[in-house]
């Protein structure tokens, strides 16, 4: 009985070191960022928590949260969403405050750690999570996230653990991934200095993480520093380039970027994919000034002017077996002169996947379908079906050589082995 | 924004030297045309030069005088166009005329409404199919627009279940997963699905576990 009163002891006192020597480390970190991170947190619970709890709606949208954390038909925050990945599947934790499951046991320092080093009470997290990217959050941000979330209804929930290839399932490989990949801050792919392009920057690439799916990665699945926004493949509907000659040679402008995020329409097309559910959860909730913010930075302060896309002279011949096709199966809908129809189609003249160099996407879409979108303020688009089993490889080559000229200003260079490699 | 294509004028301004000017048409107006030749209703139709803009739904009606499909939204939403579209290899599948090119079907078999019910040597209508006499029965339709959508969506139905049987459980489901897509303005579907669910559970070897 001694004994074991003993080793009690002995293990408080242990625990008790190991916890101020945390705590120190948590503090040192905390004041070592420019805002300190406690500090911060507490003053506004002092003066308005709640003020925090509104900028932490804000912010929660602005960083997307839900997109992997609130499943289809799930309780919101609960987690469960399926992620796959190159490495395995991943599932989005549940970040509700229940104190089982989710992060109600948390201290602000214990989440700050989490979001900012990936690094929760229990473990290391994977970089599915993008602390990669939300490490640029200011501190006090950070904290109105936490007030936000921790003001959410609890829900005892347990999600699945990720299930990974080797050595991907070995965690404690994410310390060594950290020291070699985890920086501080991720290069610009445009230039600028004014006060929207410096919000941008924080919106796009600390809390809109777009980098995560639109710069490409390397061996390790880390991102290629050398390739920022220059788009990337992590799904089967890959990310576009998003710089500003990517954005420019497809049409982009300030005015029309800034209706895609705040609608998911634009003349070059709606959102469709993985871009989907960001419109939806995330960026149809931003301010006017911070959809101003994310396209300046996207365009640069000196945004060079879209070019649209003019038909590059083609083989008469080649161009009409493709019209053909076109007429057949796609102008009832997107019009014989390819300008859409409002709620149905997008257009597809200057459409923005069709002028893509890389012809992939469009691929995709022929192949698969889109399902039917419903759009913020009221807009929608119909369901476009596949043309997997209707088409041949030879007519999908000769429709989107046909697309890529006339409408998207590409080449014709399209090859059947090409459809056939993306086939499901 | 330029259209897809040029369009004579804009051709007409380019010079005529460009490529692409040599398939300028204007839609609505002037289209190219293309020789078609399908069957339909078990007939040889064509060969016939047809606008390669034309929609199927337009070619029904026009060039055939088959009129009885009807044009409803005109955007692929509420199905009362489609026909029904036979394979080589025996199966078939519905597709909707109104959003689907004339061409698209040079080549291929498809069936109508017209095209179901028994006619005589005259061609004169002497019975109604299986399906069609099932829904006279259960007044299933009101105005009548939508009605040759459904017909040709059960026939499709009635045909799969016939290759490939269900169990008695699965006999809602399956007809809401194969009449689901088609939209009535007036009876409200349950006079179409309680027909055919007469008809699936009383026509023999359609269902697994019922004896008729």
């Amino acid at each position: 009985m001694k004994r074991r009163t003993q080793f009690l002891c002995a293990g408080l006192a242990v625990a008790a070191v190991a916890l101020t020597v945390t705590a120190t480390w948590i503090d040192k970190i905390a004041m070592s960022y420019a805002e300190p991170m406690a500090p911060a947190f507490y003053k506004m619970q002092s003066i308005s928590s709640r003020d925090a709890f509104a900028r932490g709606r804000y912010l929660v949208k602005a960083a997307d949260c839900a997109a992997c954390h609130t499943a289809s038909g799930g309780a919101p925050f609960a987690g469960g969403v399926k992620l796959e990945s190159p490495f395995g599947t991943f599932y989005g934790s549940n970040i509700t405050p229940d104190r089982e499951h989710g992060i109600g046991a948390w201290s602000a320092g214990d989440f700050y750690r989490a979001v900012h080093d990936g690094v929760t009470p229990h473990k290391h997290l994977y970089p599915a999570m993008p602390y990669t990217s939300y490490r640029q959050l200011s501190a006090t941000d950070i904290a109105a996230m936490y007030a936000f979330l921790m003001a959410q209804q609890p829900v005892n929930l347990a999600i699945p653990a990720p299930v990974l290839k080797f050595p991907y399932n070995l965690r404690f490989g994410v310390r060594f991934w950290n020291m070699l990949f985890l920086k501080d801050t991720l290069p610009d792919a445009s230039s600028g200095q004014s006060t929207a392009w410096l919000r941008g920057r924080y919106l796009v690439n600390a809390l809109g993480h777009c980098a995560e799916c639109h710069t490409p990665r390397d061996a390790f699945g880390q991102l290629d520093k050398t390739k920022p926004l220059q788009g990337a493949a992590l799904a089967r509907i890959a990310a576009p380039d998003i710089t500003p000659a990517g954005l420019a040679r497809r049409g982009w402008n300030g005015s029309d970027l800034q209706a895609f995020f705040s609608g998911g329409i634009a003349p070059q097309g709606s959102a469709f994919g993985d871009m989907y559910p960001v419109v939806h959860l995330s960026t149809q909730y931003l301010t006017h000034d911070d959809l101003n913010a994310i396209s300046t930075y996207l365009l640069g302060d000196h945004a060079a002017a879209p070019k649209h896309a003019s038909p590059a002279p083609e083989d008469a011949a080649a161009l009409t077996l493709g019209r053909n096709v076109y007429l057949a199966v796609c102008a009832g809908c997107h019009g014989a002169d390819g300008a859409g129809k409002p709620h149905v189609a997008v257009a597809l003249q200057g459409n923005s996947t069709v002028s893509q160099s890389d012809p992939h996407n469009l691929i995709v879409a022929l192949l698969d379908g889109i399902a039917a979108q419903d759009f913020p303020k009221g807009e929608s688009m119909q369901e476009m079906p596949g043309f997997a089993q209707q088409l041949s490889d030879a007519e999908l080559v000769e429709l989107v050589n046909y697309l890529r000229v006339s409408a998207g200003g590409q080449r014709a260079d399209v090859t059947a082995d090409a459809v056939a490699a993306l086939r499901p | 924004m330029k259209a897809l294509i040029p369009t004579a004028e804009s051709t007409a301004g380019a010079g005529m030297n460009d490529a692409t000017a040599r398939i300028a048409e204007q839609p609505l107006v002037w289209h190219r045309t293309r020789p078609i030749s399908c069957r339909v209703n078990g007939q040889q139709v064509g060969s016939i030069q047809v606008p390669i803009g034309l929609m199927m739904i337009d070619f029904l009606h026009e060039y055939l005088n088959l009129t009885g499909s009807r044009l409803g939204c005109g955007q692929g939403i509420c199905h009362a166009c489609v026909v029904i579209l036979d394979h080589p290899d025996g199966s078939c599948e519905e597709v909707r005329t109104c959003i689907t090119g004339a061409h698209f079907f040079d080549g291929k078999q498809v069936r109508t409404i017209e095209g179901h019910a028994t006619r005589n040597a005259q061609g004169e209508v002497v019975e109604p199919s299986a399906i069609q006499q099932k829904f006279l029965e259960h007044f299933s339709f009101q105005c009548g627009y939508c009605t040759p959508g459904f017909v040709n969506a059960a026939t499709i139905l009635l045909e799969k279940l016939k290759q490939q049987p269900i169990a008695r459980d699965q006999v809602e489901s399956t007809i809401g997963a194969g009449l689901g897509q088609h939209i009535c303005r007036c009876t409200g579907y349950v006079g179409y699905y309680a027909a055919v669910k007469d008809l699936v559970l009383n026509t023999p070897g359609l269902v697994k576990d019922v004896k008729v």
